[in-house]
Order: structure tokens, then C-alpha cells, then sequence
């Protein structure tokens, strides 16, 4: 049935291999499981839809991260404000977190990263959680170096603060 | 002496300084405490951070999502799932509603799609090549291999597990390193958590299953890589497991 593997089929089983890690980086930047796997869906479609604008041989997974960034940056431009304030504490639902989570961590983590501003929370997705230099995450942020150095800087002062323990 | 900015010690402890930068910040490391204070909790925070979201790797994928990356071959029609208009369309969903009716919507597809998302995320998911990735100079472990290396306890495996774990230890560093072979591809290898990552130190080719437990026994080249690294003993059943459930951030677990 499935003997021919053509270049599509290549391009779909690497996304299909990435998906965790869309997952883990969709929980760092969304506030809610739901809205993660809403955004690594998404993303998922639109990356198929352009397949042949991504160069073989290039990192898919910095051209994935790209991708969800805007989608994720056009998603919050498109609820406006009014998520900022309706998100997450009035709804008894801790972000980023669900129910199997044993991880005791996450959940101060997770609030802590949703008091970063987008930004900063990108970078550090990008950086401290997805592991990528501080070249390929400018890259994928389309941002100078030192512009990301400051963003995670700053990320990182606040998180340290909000999990008690300040520089 | 001579302070330095955050934003220096912070791209140290994330190895990002030149070699003449980063020998003049190691230096003044040794001359004061309290700069080696500041570098630690650049990398104690990193840890945590990267730690905490270690679980989600070895997550079952749900199956909308298994689909949607592969335009559902069981469908044939290869249309994107979203124009077929079975997708929540993301953009335009209130900010509140979907919270509470996501529960009960996804938990249930999540319990009818648990085992299968099991078996799917081993048939699909796992090119071997995607294992082992190439990173700035070095190799890191990917896919089945990170999630079995965050997760998998040497003292509860089967034997049957695509990858296995060896021994888990200390280094003289503080990180913490585990041996692993891949039975399927005959390959074993030493792999050592360093910046919330699973850097590959050596792989090596693994004799075939001689009915042994492979990872109990792992080849001379990891052996040697193992003893060239370890710190004190390899951990027993309960501190793998301790280290293991604080994300092998090598501040947690210690004695």
C-alpha cells in the first residue's frame, strides 16, 4: 500500500517527529493546554500548506518555532485585549497545566512564565526550554541578538523573582 | 574587582561567550564567590525552567494532532484538516468559553486515544535519524531517545523497550549522565544532561542481544566514556528515580 516514500511524505513524517516538541514549546507560550494544541495544530496546517518554502537540509524545527510564533502573535492580536484580563485567573484553570501533570514544578513555573510579557516568554521558550542558541533563536524571533540577550535577561530576572528566588 | 553585567554572566552560564571571554569570566569565577553565586542561579533557573517542561515530551500526542502533520494518510485525500472543517478554528474562539468545554471534549477523545496515541507516537513518530540531532558542534538526543532518557527508569524496564537505560550517574561536573542502547539498531551510547538538554558524549556500535539485558552491559567505548565522567557510585533505584522526578537538574537529588 505505502511503498513509495516521496519528499511530502519525508516533510510529514519530520513534523509528525517534531510534534512533542511543538507541543513543549506551545505550553511554554500559551496560557492553557487547549489553546497549545489548538496553536501546534495551526501551525501544523500552515507549515503544510507552504512545505515547499522550507529548504531540506535547514532546521525544521527553527522554521516551526517560526511559524508558531506568528501564529501565536496573530491569534493574540485577533482576541484583542480583552484575553489578557479574562485569562487565566478567573477561571480556576491553572494555564499550561493538566490534570496528568505529576509535575509539581510546572505549575509555579507556568504561572510564573504567564506574568512575563509575550516577548520575553518567547525568548525564553526558545532559549532555556527549546535549548537554541542565542543566534538561531534571534533567527527565529527575527530579532537582533542583543534584543533577544535583553528580552531573556529580563525574563529571566522576573522568573527568578516570581519563584523566590532573585538574583 | 571587577563586576560584570548579568547579561555577561548570564551568556556564560549559557555558553554563549568566546573563548577569550569565557576563560577571562572563569577566571574571576575562581576569585569570587560571589559572581560564581550569580552564574549558579543562571543555570539553577535554566534548569528549573527546562526541567519543569521535560514531562510534556513524554506526553502521548493527541491523534488530531498526529493527523493533522500527517494530512491523515487513513483519510487519502491529503487536505489539510482545517479545510475539511473538522478543526476548532483557533483564531476565532472566544477567550473563555472553550476552557470548560475543552475538558470534557478533549479528555474523553484523549481516553479513547491514549493507547493508540502510545502505539502511534512508536509506528509514526520515530525515524531513528530524528534520535540523535546534530547541535552547534555536537549531537543531542531527539525524539524516543530524550523522552526515555528524561523519563524511563533503568529499575522498572521490561527489557522489550525500543531504547533502554543503563547506568545513571553523577559526573564530576555536577550533570548528571546515563547510558543507553538502542537494541533495534544495535547502537548504545552515553548521554549527560547539560543545559536541560541530553548531549550525546559517544555512541558506539552494541553487540547483538546475547539474551543479556543489552543496557545492563554496555560496550567497552561507553564503558570507557562512563568511567572517564562518573563521580562516586551510580545512582540505585531510588535516587534515578529522585533525580528523575526533579527533571535531572543537577542542583536536585544531592546527598
Amino acid at each position: 500500500m505505502m511503498s513509495r516514500t516521496t519528499p511530502a511524505d519525508e516533510f510529514r513524517a519530520q513534523l509528525a517527529a517534531l510534534l512533542p516538541r511543538l507541543r513543549r514549546f506551545a505550553r511554554v507560550i500559551a496560557r492553557n493546554v487547549a489553546d497549545a494544541d489548538d496553536l501546534v495544530q495551526v501551525s501544523v496546517e500552515k507549515a503544510l500548506v507552504r512545505a515547499e518554502q522550507w529548504r531540506p537540509g535547514s532546521k525544521l524545527d527553527s522554521w516551526m518555532f517560526g511559524i508558531m510564533k506568528n501564529a501565536w502573535i496573530d491569534d493574540r492580536r485577533a482576541r484583542g485585549r480583552r484575553a489578557e484580563v479574562a485569562l487565566p485567573e478567573d477561571t480556576g484553570e491553572h494555564p499550561a497545566v493538566s490534570p496528568d501533570d505529576s509535575n509539581t514544578n510546572l505549575w509555579a513555573v507556568s504561572e510564573a512564565l504567564n506574568q512575563l510579557p509575550e516577548e520575553q516568554r518567547l525568548a525564553v521558550a526558545l532559549v532555556l526550554v527549546e535549548g537554541m542558541s542565542y543566534k538561531e533563536a534571534a533567527a527565529v524571533l527575527e530579532i537582533p541578538i542583543g534584543t533577544l540577550t535583553s528580552r531573556l535577561a529580563r525574563g529571566r530576572t522576573a522568573l527568578a523573582t516570581a519563584l523566590g528566588d532573585p538574583p | 574587582m571587577k563586576d560584570y553585567e548579568d547579561k555577561t554572566l548570564m551568556a556564560y552560564a549559557d555558553g554563549e561567550l568566546d573563548e577569550a571571554q569565557r576563560a577571562e569570566i572563569a577566571r574571576a569565577i575562581e576569585l569570587d564567590p560571589a559572581l560564581a553565586r550569580r552564574v549558579e542561579q543562571h543555570r539553577a533557573l535554566r534548569a528549573e525552567i527546562a526541567g519543569a517542561f521535560s514531562g510534556v515530551l513524554g506526553k502521548p500526542v493527541p491523534e488530531r494532532l498526529v493527523r493533522a502533520a500527517r494530512q491523515d494518510a487513513t483519510a487519502g485525500d491529503g487536505e489539510p484538516v482545517s479545510r475539511r472543517g473538522t478543526v476548532v478554528p483557533f483564531p476565532g474562539r472566544s477567550s473563555r468559553a472553550p476552557t470548560a468545554g475543552w475538558r470534557l471534549r478533549e479528555w474523553s477523545a484523549m481516553a479513547a486515544s491514549v493507547a493508540l496515541g502510545a502505539l502511534i507516537s512508536w509506528k509514526l513518530l520515530a525515524p531513528e535519524a530524528a534520535l540523535i540531532a546534530p547541535r552547534d558542534g555536537g549531537l543531542v538526543a531527539g525524539g524516543a531517545l530524550a523522552t526515555a532518557l528524561d523519563r524511563q527508569l533503568a529499575s522498572a524496564q521490561s527489557g522489550n523497550e525500543p531504547v533502554l537505560i543503563g547506568l545513571s550517574f553523577r559526573a564530576q561536573e555536577g550533570y548528571y549522565c546515563r547510558s543507553y542502547s538502542l537494541p533495534r539498531v544495535s547502537t548504545a551510547g552515553l548521554a549527560c544532561h547539560v543545559r536541560g538538554e541530553w548531549q550525546i558524549v559517544t555512541t558506539a556500535g552494541a553487540a547483538e542481544s546475547t539474551g543479556v539485558r543489552p543496557a545492563a552491559s554496555p560496550p567497552p567505548a561507553v564503558m570507557q566514556a562512563i568511567e572517564a565522567r562518573i563521580h562516586g557510585e551510580a545512582l540505585d533505584a531510588a535516587d534515578e528515580e529522585s533525580a528523575r522526578n526533579a527533571g535531572w537538574n543537577s542542583n536536585g537529588g544531592q546527598r
